[in-house]
């Protein structure tokens, strides 16, 4: 468990009365971890980091409409989720699938250090295969580590939808990922 | 995962509840089926934790601007406000210095009101002691007429009244003596008549 001095209710406290240090300090606290929501969804580290600060900058203009602070997280993560799929469809409009692919690195975000890069290149691939909703579930679920409630809350849908597409996406992962630990690259 | 009493995805990912999870750990040691799904489960996710988080190209952070900022003032009237303990105690506080105030504070300069108060208070209670003689003499002298007529009345009343039965005696007097003056001419009469004829 991590102690934290000022906890994040009394930075949105602060933040929501123009103290942008405060919020700046918050910013520091999730940057990272919305940065590779964001980076693992839309696949493009300039997007990612565009579409971060835009959630920041709206989470900032938002903050008064936030009603319980101890809900920060799914709250900023619902924000993440709309940017991001706002620049799915204007990356993708309407009857054009495939034009989004060009936009998409193909390289493979993180796998440096301790793990392999070929591994890295495989969970990346594998990630690729999914639709763009089951990959959210799984970066949700599996990177972010929210529980189904919260994730049911960002997504605004159902748990039981929740469950559906992790299991789904879990099966197809499970498939793509076999080859790779069974020539024992771990 | 067929057998087990729950979803093993479930119980994999810490969805279950306490009760839930206790009946799973059993099944676990005695399934092992579900143990080799669990552990495939398991091995995918480990795998998938492979994918490290990348740290932030660019720092993210806004800049302090003063021409949007709320003044110190406003900064700190949002504050008392949005906090209801804090309004709480201010709101205590304030009539706890308003009683504190009322009952030991005693201004040098607040003699001459004083002294003022207690002179009008004076000359009022004299009016009202003037007034209330002047009430009680009126009242005094009223019932003192009232009682007066009341008992000419009275007077007056009782003279008419024996006036009344004194007329009323002399007419039956009268009215005897006529009585008897007739009786008496009859027995004369009478006796004359009786005298005579012998």
């Amino acid at each position: 468990m991590i102690f934290r001095a000022v906890e994040d209710a009394d930075l949105i406290r602060k933040a929501r009365l123009g103290d942008v240090e405060a919020y700046n300090l918050l910013i520091s606290r999730w940057e990272k971890r919305v940065y590779n929501y964001l980076l693992r969804i839309v696949r493009n580290r300039e997007e990612a980091l565009d579409l971060s600060q835009d959630v920041f900058l709206k989470a900032y203009q938002n903050l008064r409409k936030l009603e319980d602070p101890a809900r920060f997280a799914p709250w900023l993560y619902r924000i993440a989720h709309n940017e991001a799929f706002s620049a799915f469809r204007k990356r993708r409009p309407e009857g054009d699938v495939l034009a989004s692919e060009p936009a998409v690195e193909q390289i493979p975000v993180g796998g440096t250090g301790a793990f392999p890069i070929e591994l890295s290149i495989a969970v990346t691939t594998a990630l690729g295969r999914l639709t763009d909703d089951q990959r959210e579930v799984v970066v949700l679920k599996i990177y972010q580590g929210f529980k189904f409630e919260e994730m049911a809350e960002i997504l605004s849908c159902p748990v039981s939808t929740v469950k559906s597409r992790l299991y789904t996406a879990l099966d197809v992962l499970k498939t793509q990922l076999a080859p790779v630990k069974s020539r024992g690259v771990t | 995962m067929s057998c087990s009493p729950f979803d093993l995805r479930d119980y994999f990912f810490g969805e279950l509840a306490e009760t839930e999870r206790r009946q799973m750990d059993l099944h676990l040691r005695n399934c092992s089926g579900c143990h080799e799904d669990l552990d495939r489960l398991r091995i995918t996710h480990s795998t998938m934790l492979a994918l490290r988080d990348e740290e932030v190209p660019q720092r993210i952070g806004f800049v302090s601007d003063k021409v949007f900022e709320p003044s110190p003032v406003r900064r700190w009237w949002l504050s008392f406000w949005g906090s209801s303990g804090r309004l709480g105690f201010a709101s205590a506080a304030m009539l706890s210095v308003a009683l504190a105030g009322f009952t030991f504070y005693r201004p040098a300069g607040a003699a001459p009101p004083i002294a003022a108060a207690q002179v009008d208070t004076a000359r009022i209670e004299a009016q009202v002691a003037e007034r209330v003689g002047a009430a009680v003499e009126k009242a005094v002298a009223d019932s003192e007429s009232r009682q007066a007529r009341k008992t000419a009345e009275m007077v007056a009343a009782t003279e008419r009244r024996f006036q009344e039965q004194r007329k009323a005696d002399m007419d039956s007097v009268a009215d005897e003596l006529t009585y008897l003056k007739k009786q008496h001419g009859v027995m004369v009469l009478a006796t004359n008549e009786y005298g005579g004829g012998r």
